[in-house]
């Protein structure tokens, strides 16, 4: 039974993780319609300034990773997304991956293209004893922030006017347009919280594994956009399930999985989302898709 | 034939002729080079097999795919498997079944196989990968490259591991790499010239269009993303046979972004831009990389060693072209299809008149006489609780033009939507020819006999005028030389004949409509259902449509269902005219009946005008 309980909460924590990367990918494909390789990036950079910043004190390397993911995002939109913005889903996806590319290869060349070891400061390394359970501080962390970044979203985007004008410009951007929303203002702020959210997930993942490296921000993308898609696009929510979905199947398996068939989990939690996709197409939330065009 | 091609012969031979040259110029460069000279010449050209495979897919469906190096993996490991001596396999690889093991083939045998199983595998994945929507297959290829990535790294005793494999005989050199990309050409081109390239275009084109017109999207995009993973496994095959080491790093993450940054240098729609992307990129990645050891230029600038600099070059590269040159350096065009190419070559062949075929031989079947109609029976439909057609019935016989008018919102298109299989009704049935056609999808019905235009004019931009109408009778699976002649007898008749190989995206509205319809036509339909086909016409444009229809109804046999507001167009043309008002059926009747029914006089006029004529 602690076992199961055990297992469960950790289940959660790395769907907390998942949602919180997908959320960052889903927040700029509501918004501007365009599926964004460099989010992953986005996770890497800040994780880089923790360890650049490994002599400061904890709290002041983690406010830099933040100021760094904000930044690199607001950056990124306003000098390669910008140009793009009104070109087909394809070519924004190429538009990224070359930003993404360009990123990975620059703190490569900077840095090492070799992973590189950053220590966890010793709260976040240790346990805490609920009841019988002992569950991992960072868990505790991750899984408080998914609520407060979910909470602090939804009162974004429903109670505020800045959320008001992203939602109406993931609805119909050109209309949204000539209404008055100041597009570049409501996407620059999209890509912030998005790059925001980027950060924290890369100083999780690197508190949780103890390393950076440029291509560190792979799998994390590559997870968020499977969110996206399983979740039913255009749906922010959605994309939180759907983070949920993979974080707790792949979690699990961790722990159910015979152990010759342990070093294939990955091959086995991607191919999920496809198994899922030929049965529902448009995702787990996502309506039945009607015919806008005809 | 009758003078008639999709393109002319001079064009298609010089598209083919100008990557050929490029492919043996490069082998014969680097026949004449240094060893380490020929060696990168080598890599490029097997660089270059898997981009034209990349090309087949991405090209023609206008769909990324992030997977395809995952076939030119399987290739390489198929090859180097394949080609191992047993001793080395049985020390790198000990649990391989024993008769792969114990294979070592020569180079041509072992290429050809390990075409053969990343084609099957391409095959297998492709099947549930192209089930996915159009949105998610960048996403779900992704997710296969990372699974083939982790099987590879991880089932050591078959692959060997992340450690890889070592002493894999380097039979592979400049010529043969030569030759076989000249073999990829040649595929890449047939392919795209293929009835099944061109109803792949028409997808890339037009998504919903090409489904009107009998594609199915899903087989398609399988035979592409067959034939593509094929091509990815030879290029694979080689490279692995060039360098005599493989890991699964060899084509991953790195190796993706470097090719799909070539096709999209070079222009990911045409074979020539795959070519001419490939040596475009890889010669700068080679400049790059000897800045990267250190390197001075004309002995005035010195640049110490910048590791990772032909790696930030070829981000900035795909970032540039993105961003300045999205169409590519071919900009979409075959060599032949370039303007000043082409003008020459068309004051070298004397342009034949064309012929008209008599359309009796040029439609793929039999269509007068047939027995039964097109039938919607009880037809309802409600989105989110509001009824957009309540329990319709419409019946068109064969041979005749039904009118259907009626205010806007009043469902007309949506009954359309529903006839030809875009829309599922909530109850109630469409029969064609007595059999219950309700849970058809559009290809299907297309191929049936169903044709339709849209409000819009949904053009295939990027394919010719005649391309356009001709792979709408590919897409109900009339053969490529057949389709030809239709297509010249339908633009003929419709007076588009002399913007046959024009791009259809550059026409003027009014031919696009025109288009639309003859799109429709090209599929051979029994039943043709317009959507406002007159719309934002002129008064004499408007005539001549008119004129079209009638023609189209008596020479091919073909019924008509028109949508029009113009209530001239539907009294010259339909002596059934069928009201719609807020999803029911007001009346039907003959022009005169219906114009003097109250209840039409209200819904168009107004109720206030009713009440004024009768007071």
């Amino acid at each position: 039974m602690t076992d199961l309980a055990q297992s469960l909460i950790d289940a959660l924590a790395l769907g907390g993780l998942y949602a919180l990367i997908a959320i960052g990918v889903a927040l700029i494909y509501t918004v501007m319609g365009m599926m964004n390789f460099a989010q992953g990036e986005f996770i890497m950079l800040p994780a880089y300034a923790l360890y650049v910043l490994a002599g400061l004190p904890f709290a002041v390397a983690v406010c830099a990773a933040l100021a760094t993911g904000i930044a690199i995002a607001v950056l990124a939109e306003r000098v390669a997304f910008r140009p793009v913005r009104n070109a087909d889903l394809a070519a924004q996806l190429v538009t990224s991956l070359a930003v993404a590319t360009i990123l990975q290869s620059v703190v490569s060349a900077a840095v090492d293209a070799r992973a590189q070891s950053v220590a966890a400061p010793e709260l976040l390394s240790e346990s805490s004893q609920i009841g019988a359970l002992s569950i991992p501080n960072l868990e505790i962390l991750t899984l408080a922030l998914t609520v407060i970044v979910l909470g602090g979203l939804g009162w974004l985007l429903y109670r505020t006017r800045i959320g008001l004008e992203m939602r109406a410009a993931a609805e119909n951007f050109e209309m949204a347009r000539l209404l008055g929303v100041r597009a570049n203002r409501v996407i620059a702020i999209a890509f912030a919280i998005s790059g925001a959210l980027a950060a924290m997930v890369g100083v999780l993942i690197v508190m949780q594994t103890g390393q950076v490296s440029p291509t560190m921000g792979l799998t994390p993308v590559l997870v968020g956009f499977i969110a996206v898609v399983i979740g039913g696009f255009g749906r922010i929510f959605g994309a939180v399930v759907g983070g949920l979905v993979l974080g707790v199947f792949s979690s699990l398996l961790g722990t159910y999985l015979p152990d010759g068939l342990v070093p294939f989990r990955d091959a086995i939690v991607f191919s999920l989302p496809v198994a899922i996709l030929v049965v529902r197409p448009q995702g787990l939330l996502g309506a039945a898709t009607g015919q806008a065009r005809v | 034939m009758n003078g008639w091609g999709l393109r002319s012969p001079a064009s298609a031979a010089t598209s083919l002729v100008v990557p050929l040259v490029l492919v043996v110029l490069t082998a014969a460069v680097g026949a004449s080079g240094t060893p380490s000279f020929e060696g990168t010449v080598t890599l490029i050209l097997c660089n270059l097999i898997i981009v034209l495979g990349l090309q087949v897919f991405i090209g023609n469906s206008g769909v990324y795919s992030f997977g395809q190096l995952g076939f030119a993996a399987s290739g390489a490991y198929a090859a180097a498997l394949l080609t191992l001596p047993a001793a080395f396999t049985a020390l790198q690889t000990p649990e391989l079944p024993k008769l792969i093991a114990d294979a070592q083939l020569g180079p041509l045998l072992s290429t050809l196989l390990a075409a053969v199983a990343s084609g099957l595998l391409a095959g297998v994945v492709g099947w549930p990968l192209m089930k996915t929507s159009t949105l998610a297959i960048p996403i779900s290829t992704f997710a296969f490259l990372i699974v083939a990535y982790n099987v590879l790294a991880n089932w050591d005793p078959v692959t060997g591991g992340s450690s890889g494999l070592v002493s894999i005989p380097r039979t592979t050199d400049v010529e043969s790499a030569g030759l076989w990309a000249g073999v990829a050409v040649v595929v890449a081109l047939a392919y795209k010239w293929s009835a099944s390239g061109y109803r792949l275009q028409a997808t890339r084109e037009d998504e919903v269009a090409a489904r009107s017109i009998g594609i199915g999207l899903m087989r398609e995009r399988l035979i592409a993303f067959t034939i593509s993973g094929m091509l990815c496994g030879i290029g694979g095959a080689l490279a692995v046979h060039q360098s005599g080491t493989l890991s699964p790093d060899t084509f991953y993450f790195a190796a993706s972004v470097t090719t799909i940054t070539m096709l999209v240098v070079g222009g990911a729609r045409s074979v020539l831009g795959a070519v001419v992307g490939t040596l475009a990129v890889a010669t700068v990645n080679e400049l790059l990389r000897n800045f990267e050891e250190g390197a001075s230029m004309f002995g005035l600038i010195s640049i110490g060693a910048t590791p990772g600099l032909a790696a930030i070059g070829l981000g900035l590269i795909l970032l540039l072209a993105m961003i300045a040159l999205p169409e590519g350096l071919s900009r979409g065009r075959e060599a032949g299809e370039i303007e000043p190419i082409r003008r020459r070559l068309r004051s070298r062949v004397p342009s034949t008149p064309p012929a008209v075929a008599a359309m009796d031989q040029a439609r793929p079947r039999s269509v007068r006489g047939s027995a039964g109609s097109l039938r919607a029976e009880g037809v309802s439909l409600a989105f989110s609780g509001l009824h957009v057609l309540r329990g319709v019935e419409l019946e068109l016989p064969p041979g005749e033009a039904l009118g259907l008018i009626g205010p806007n919102g009043a469902g007309k298109t949506t009954l359309v939507n529903v006839l030809s299989g875009f829309q599922a009704p909530d109850s109630g049935s469409v029969l064609l020819d007595g059999v219950d056609v309700t849970s058809w999808s559009p290809a299907r019905l297309a191929r049936a006999g169903l044709g339709r235009t849209f409000q819009a004019a949904l053009p295939f931009a990027g394919l010719t005028v005649v391309e356009s109408v001709a792979v709408g009778a590919m897409g109900v699976g009339v053969s490529r030389r057949r389709a030809v002649d239709i297509a010249a007898d339908v633009l003929e008749r419709l007076g588009l004949g002399e913007q046959a190989q024009r791009p259809a995206g550059l026409q003027p509205p009014g031919n696009q409509r025109l288009l639309g319809i003859a799109r429709a036509l090209g599929t051979g339909p029994r039943y043709l259902l317009l959507d406002e086909p007159a719309a934002g016409l002129n008064d004499e444009e408007r005539r001549e449509l008119v004129a079209i229809l009638r023609e189209v109804i008596q020479d091919f046999g073909c019924a008509i269902l028109l949508i029009e507001h113009d209530m001239n167009v539907v009294m010259d043309l339909c002596p059934q005219v069928q009201v719609l008002d807020d999803g029911e059926t007001v009346v039907v009747g003959s022009p005169e009946e219906v114009q003097a029914h109250p209840a039409v006089v209200e819904a168009y006029l107004g109720t206030s005008y009713v009440a004024g004529a009768h007071a």
